[in-house]
């Protein structure tokens, strides 16, 4: 008989709560009291925060329940990433829904996004995976704490951008009224790419540390590393693009989205397509 | 100075960038057929270009932080390039018992500057284990070897692939290549016996193939395999440790097949082949590169930079637009600015 994994009722319980939010943070703009007065969206904000604080934690649960069952932590297989990716950018995001109370509309774009990682991590087997030699370095700590916070602050990036694009649609425009002009958004977004680019840098910086140890140099030009540089260097380009020309609010939301889905690749593709990538990684 | 001015062109910035990402592309996978232009040229226009920037453009040299992380980026190219010209990078197999010495060096690539003081790097081989999990993943090596004690004397290290040793700056890694020697006399009918080391194939990778041949001076080349017993097991966790492992020599020459433990002796055609003992040796990989330290100063020097230029810009100029609760404050607030 197949046994449950310890960690699967709090993942599912988790992605349940983020399914949750998902949909409470929709109805929240796209349904309207008379009038157009928000009378659903305060409310539904707080449910869509205690949802999304839920979700944290139980995922939190779950990666400790893993952690437990096979003995390290969740760094290795894509299932692991997934799970912890959706850990980490949900507590990021978290925390800016409850800083940034005029920015909380844009939960209808990142949460969705979320949901592109859940569904696949519901596709995968949660076996265990081989803890390899390279990884019992302490550097890898550092290297993904800040890749994820780095991540996490595109996503934000992406939810910025998102309510840029939409605003375009009459259809959707009265979703995000309670939202600040488009030239604060862009703003907002510029420095979430520019603090991201400090957090880039720094994983780059740890990373580089890691693989002199783990492999004997400190950069390769792996598919992962070349990714890698590709998505800082484009972080780099959008800014320099920014104070070159004016550029209107979408275009500005397609370059950041472009750069998530870059970093996007990076991450979750780059050490799985490649079998040259990262030696010893998988 | 229009000169630099132009140089100094943000749209060139733009160029330069969009070169090097190409550039990236194409060293993807550091395939060795390529010209290392298709990086330099970019860093090149890129470095030039923000050289001038630096020199002309209040905007970013009147701002610390802003300063900071641009000379940081132009400072890691500086190194990148010295690095490059002074690095070094090989392999070695060592023997237990074998020292370190430049001559046992293989497959050796450096920069046309290096002058690292190789002569002076010494150690001795000691020996190593190598644990592996269930289904034959490798995990941790510790090798040990012998260096000089500050003191005088010799001390005990333990290197792994992640753990290098580190002498004169020239860093040895353990790798996967690693496997098991042999000690041999060959006492020919007449003169003096002759001790050797034979050096089998990479353990467990070639498990299938442990044979090699001796040809000690003056005698014959002798044949011989391996029949190892190191405990290897591909369904549970293992430890490969020579010393924990046994190594049956099977010789043969024309029709004759001998088996030896260590210890024993076979009389074959010219002469008598001891077998003394079982040994190891492990595969290293050096690295030299003097701008390592540098490197990451520049770089985490760089970031600091950076983060000071966000948090000045964020504190200044966006916060208060952004927590306003006022919706129609937002326009008002410094447009275009960034
Ligand atoms: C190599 C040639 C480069 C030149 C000539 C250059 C020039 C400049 C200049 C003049 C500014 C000041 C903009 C202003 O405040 O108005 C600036 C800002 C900036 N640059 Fe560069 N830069 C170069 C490369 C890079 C690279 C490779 C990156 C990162 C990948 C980068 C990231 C930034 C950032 C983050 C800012 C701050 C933008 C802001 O305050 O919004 N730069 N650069």
């Amino acid at each position: 008989m197949n046994e449950l994994a310890a960690e699967l009722p709090w993942l599912w319980a988790g992605l349940a709560a983020y399914a949750l939010a998902t949909f409470t943070s929709i109805g929240g703009v796209a349904i309207q009291g008379p009038g157009g007065t928000l009378i659903h969206a305060q409310r539904s904000e707080r449910i869509v925060l205690a949802l999304l604080i839920a979700g944290v934690l139980l995922l939190g649960v779950a990666i400790a329940q893993r952690w437990i069952r096979i003995g390290h932590g969740p760094w290795i297989s894509l299932f692991e990433l997934l799970m912890s990716q959706l850990w980490s950018l949900g507590l990021v995001y978290t925390i800016s829904y409850w800083k940034l109370p005029r920015f909380r509309p844009s939960a209808v774009v990142v949460l969705p996004v979320l949901w592109v990682l859940g569904t696949w991590l519901l596709t995968l087997e949660p076996k265990a995976s081989h803890f390899p030699a390279t990884y019992y370095n302490e550097w890898k700590w550092i290297h993904v704490a800040l890749g994820k916070i780095y991540l996490a602050l595109l996503l934000i990036g992406v939810g910025l951008s998102g309510v840029m694009i939409l605003r375009r649609a009459e259809r959707v425009r009265s979703w995000f009224s309670a939202m600040p002009s488009d030239d604060v958004i862009d703003r907002l977004a510029w420095r979430m790419m520019m603090l991201a680019l400090v957090f880039d840098s720094l994983m780059l910086i740890a990373g580089a540390v890691w693989a002199q140890d783990a492999w004997g140099r400190y950069w390769q030009w792996d598919a992962l590393e070349t990714s890698a540089f590709g998505t800082w260097l484009a972080l780099g380009v959008g800014i320099h693009l920014r104070l070159t020309y004016r550029i209107p609010a979408w275009l500005s939301g397609v370059m950041i989205i472009s750069i998530f889905a870059l970093a996007f690749a990076t991450y979750f593709g780059m050490p799985y397509v490649s079998p040259a990538a990262h030696k010893g990684m998988v | 100075m229009t000169f630099l001015r132009s140089l100094a062109s943000l749209r060139l910035t733009l160029v330069g960038m969009l070169m090097l990402a190409v550039g990236a592309g194409l060293t993807y996978d550091n395939r060795l057929d390529l010209p290392v232009w298709v990086l330099v040229v970019p860093l090149a226009v890129l470095s030039v270009n923000l050289s001038a920037a630096i020199l002309t453009n209040e905007r970013i040299n009147r701002q610390f932080g802003l300063l900071t992380f641009h000379v940081g980026l132009l400072g890691i190219v500086v190194l990148t390039a010295i690095g490059r010209l002074a690095y070094f990078d090989a392999h070695t197999e060592l023997a237990e018992g074998q020292e370190f010495t430049p001559d046992v060096l293989l497959e050796i690539k450096k920069g046309p500057f290096h002058s690292g003081r190789l002569d002076q790097v010494h150690f001795v081989q000691g020996p190593y284990t190598v644990e592996y999990a269930a289904g034959m993943q490798r995990g941790l090596t510790h090798s040990q070897v012998a260096i000089a004690a500050p003191e005088g004397g010799l001390m005990t290290k333990i290197v792994g692939d992640d753990r290098p040793l580190v002498l004169e700056g020239y860093r040895f890694y353990t790798t996967f290549n690693k496997g098991f020697s042999v000690i041999l006399t060959w006492k020919p009918l007449s003169g003096p016996p002759i001790t050797g080391r034979v050096n089998l194939p990479s353990y467990p990778l070639y498990d299938y193939k442990q044979d090699n041949t001796w040809t000690p001076q003056d005698g014959p080349p002798i044949k011989f395999w391996l029949q190892l017993e190191t405990g290897l097991r591909e369904d549970a966790a293992w430890t490969l440790d020579a010393r924990n492992s046994r190594g049956v020599l099977v010789v043969t020459q024309k029709d004759q097949r001998v088996e030896l433990n260590p210890g024993d002796t076979a009389e074959i055609e010219g002469g008598s082949l001891r077998y003394e003992r079982l040994s190891s040796w492990m595969g290293y990989k050096v690295y030299y590169d003097p701008t390592l330290r540098w490197l990451f100063f520049v770089a985490i020097l760089a970031v600091v930079g950076l983060a000071m230029h966000y948090w000045r810009v964020m504190g200044s100029r966006l916060w208060p637009s952004v927590l306003q609760e006022s919706r129609d404050d937002d326009k008002s607030q410094e447009r275009g600015s960034n």
